[in-house]
């Protein structure tokens, strides 16, 4: 398995969560938004700590460009991570609308992102870390679990 | 390669921008030619005022458009960086614009002059697209479906303008050659080859991506672009000799690969995992149904030539492919790719606490749900105005100026909230 085809699957299992939290506010169960927004969140912090703490560090160890695309993407990070602040407020204000509202925001941020990622940043991980791969996925692995 | 994930490498936001908000006028333009020239219009595919619409619709409003979102989704589709976008922008953009005035205004008055100015003006600007694009996309290895489609698009592009420039100096010089073969044949490169092709290469990303559906299976995705580039070479190879029955084979080709396109798509739709129908999802379900009435039309034309010869049947058939298929695609692309884009250039002044406003309150999904069910009433008008141009042709006119109107306004709307947002978060 490449470190592409390892992170792919997981944005895709993200990407259900997503639906699944989607669909509970559109059918008006807030209650059932709340805890699969929760799991949702959980999933993509998972993520992006994966990514930041094993990922990119190792590929900017070995490229030695810090300044890079892992900059732009721990960026796009912090993007996301406040949308997904802002979609938690509203549910807490039993906002269902502007729930929905920053939904469609996150969802964009989110696939325009992971496109990024998966047709440049992790091809150019597996081509730069190709002796690593295998312990890399397993400590992304870890991370994607605990956390 | 690394330049395309950052930031300050994307386009500005107004390289693609100015594009979105003058291609909605050559909408309301071509309403109004409804209403001016009506019976005109309809009456044959070769009236000035019918190569005029055609024209305001498909340079003027789905030419510019996809000239604009290519600037910008470029870099995310294909990780190919367009070099300069502003100034591809500022030049390719009036030239553009002005081009497909002048060329509606050379078919009105049957002017050589104004025929002329719009070859310099689109074959100047679309030769600097086409190798700005080209150079871009041509660089990146074809490790997707969608990366071929976008070659493959660009190649369409380039035959189309060659052809229509062609076209344009023999009607202005009045060389006595046959124009009616070759005019069909820039229509199939133009509508298939650039704008059929590009659109699926953009769903290959945007239908999974937005809808949350299951990708496209790959096989067919990969075949696809090809096997309409197939009948594209086909259908040349049977102009180049006059083979009648070898064009219909390409044309049926043609629609059949469309269909199957068509019908994939309506498949991963069907199981789309979005909780509530948006504007986007309203105009490409519409756009589809069209499609596949569009397609047929071809399909069956191809089968029995004669049925192109019924009364009202090119007029419903351009309508079906113009205006509510390929412009249905687009209009509902936009209403994606704006508000993200209001609200992805915002993002850098966004400070802690203070959250730049979300997408929804830059650009309304309501406003674009309303503007689509007066575009669906236009399209229902001017369908019905193909077979009754006497009496529909005013109303479906109007309508289509009122609906284009209305989307500039959401478009011009989403820009102003932009402006608003930004001096506020400047000022804060
Ligand atoms: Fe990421």
């Amino acid at each position: 398995m490449t470190i592409r085809e390892f992170m792919s699957d997981d944005h895709r299992h993200c990407d259900d969560l997503f639906a699944l939290a989607e669909q509970a506010a559109a059918d008006g169960s807030l209650t059932r938004a709340r805890s699969s927004f929760g799991n949702f969140q959980m999933a993509m912090l998972r993520h992006f700590l994966g990514e930041e703490q094993t990922l990119f560090p190792a590929f900017e160890e070995r490229t030695g460009m810090r300044m890079g695309p892992t900059q732009v993407m721990r960026m796009e990070h912090e993007q996301m991570r406040e949308l997904m602040v802002a979609a938690v407020d509203a549910l807490a204000q039993d906002d269902a609308e502007s729930f929905l509202g920053q939904l469609e925001t996150l969802l964009i941020m989110m696939q325009q992102h992971n496109m990024k990622e998966e047709n440049v940043l992790y091809p150019m991980c597996d081509q730069q870390l190709a002796a690593e791969q295998d312990s890399l996925i397993e400590r992304l692995q870890g991370d994607l679990q605990t956390a | 390669m690394q330049a395309l994930l950052s930031y300050d490498q994307s386009p500005p936001l107004s390289a693609p921008l100015r594009f979105f908000l003058t291609a909605p006028l050559f909408l309301v333009l071509a309403g109004a030619l409804g209403v001016l020239e009506g019976e005109a219009l309809f009456a044959s595919r070769w009236t000035p005022a019918a190569l005029a619409a055609t024209h305001l619709v498909t340079a003027g409003f789905m030419l510019q458009i996809m000239v604009g979102a290519l600037i910008q989704i470029l870099p995310v589709l294909a990780g190919a960086n367009l070099a300069r976008p502003r100034l591809i922008a500022g030049i390719v953009h009036p030239g553009l614009a002005l081009g497909a005035l002048a060329l509606a205004l050379g078919f009105l008055q049957s002017a050589p002059g104004w025929l002329h100015a719009a070859g310099v003006l689109l074959g100047g600007s679309l030769t600097v697209f086409i190798g700005a694009a080209g150079l871009a996309i041509f660089r990146v290895p074809s490790t997707s479906p969608s990366i071929r489609g976008l070659k493959l698009s660009v190649i369409g592009l380039a035959v189309t303008v060659a052809s229509g420039l062609f076209m344009l100096l023999a009607l202005a010089g009045g060389w006595a050659v046959p124009l009616m073969p070759l005019a069909d044949l820039h229509a199939a490169w133009g509508l298939g080859g650039w704008a059929g092709i590009l659109l699926a290469a953009v769903a290959y990303v945007v239908v999974p991506m937005f809808q949350l559906t299951p990708g496209y299976p790959a096989k067919p995705a990969w075949r696809f672009p090809l096997l309409l580039m197939a009948a594209l070479l086909l259908w040349s190879l049977a102009w180049a000799v006059s083979a009648e029955a070898l064009q219909r084979l390409a044309q049926a080709a043609l629609a059949v690969g469309g269909l199957l396109f068509v019908g994939q798509t309506m498949k991963l739709q069907a199981a789309r995992r979005r909780a509530r129908p948006d504007s986007t999802f309203r105009y490409w379900q519409g756009a589809l149904y069209a499609s596949l009435l569009a397609l047929l039309m071809l399909l069956a034309s191809a089968v029995h030539p004669p049925l192109a010869g019924v009364p009202a049947w090119m007029g419903v058939f351009g309508v079906l492919i113009l205006l509510a298929g390929l412009s249905a695609f687009i209009i509902g692309m936009l209403y994606k790719i704006v508000p993200f884009l209001l609200w992805l250039h915002l993002q850098p002044l966004a400070r802690p606490g203070k959250p730049v406003p979300p997408m929804n309150k830059l650009l309304a999904d309501k406003d674009g749900l309303g503007q689509w069910r007066l575009y669906l009433a236009a399209l229902l008008l001017a369908v019905a105005a193909a077979i009754r141009p006497d009496w529909l042709a005013v109303p479906a006119g109007l309508c289509l100026m009122a609906t284009a109107g209305w989307l500039w306004w959401n478009l011009a709307a989403g820009t102003r909230n932009y402006r608003r947002a930004r001096l506020t978060a400047v000022s804060a």
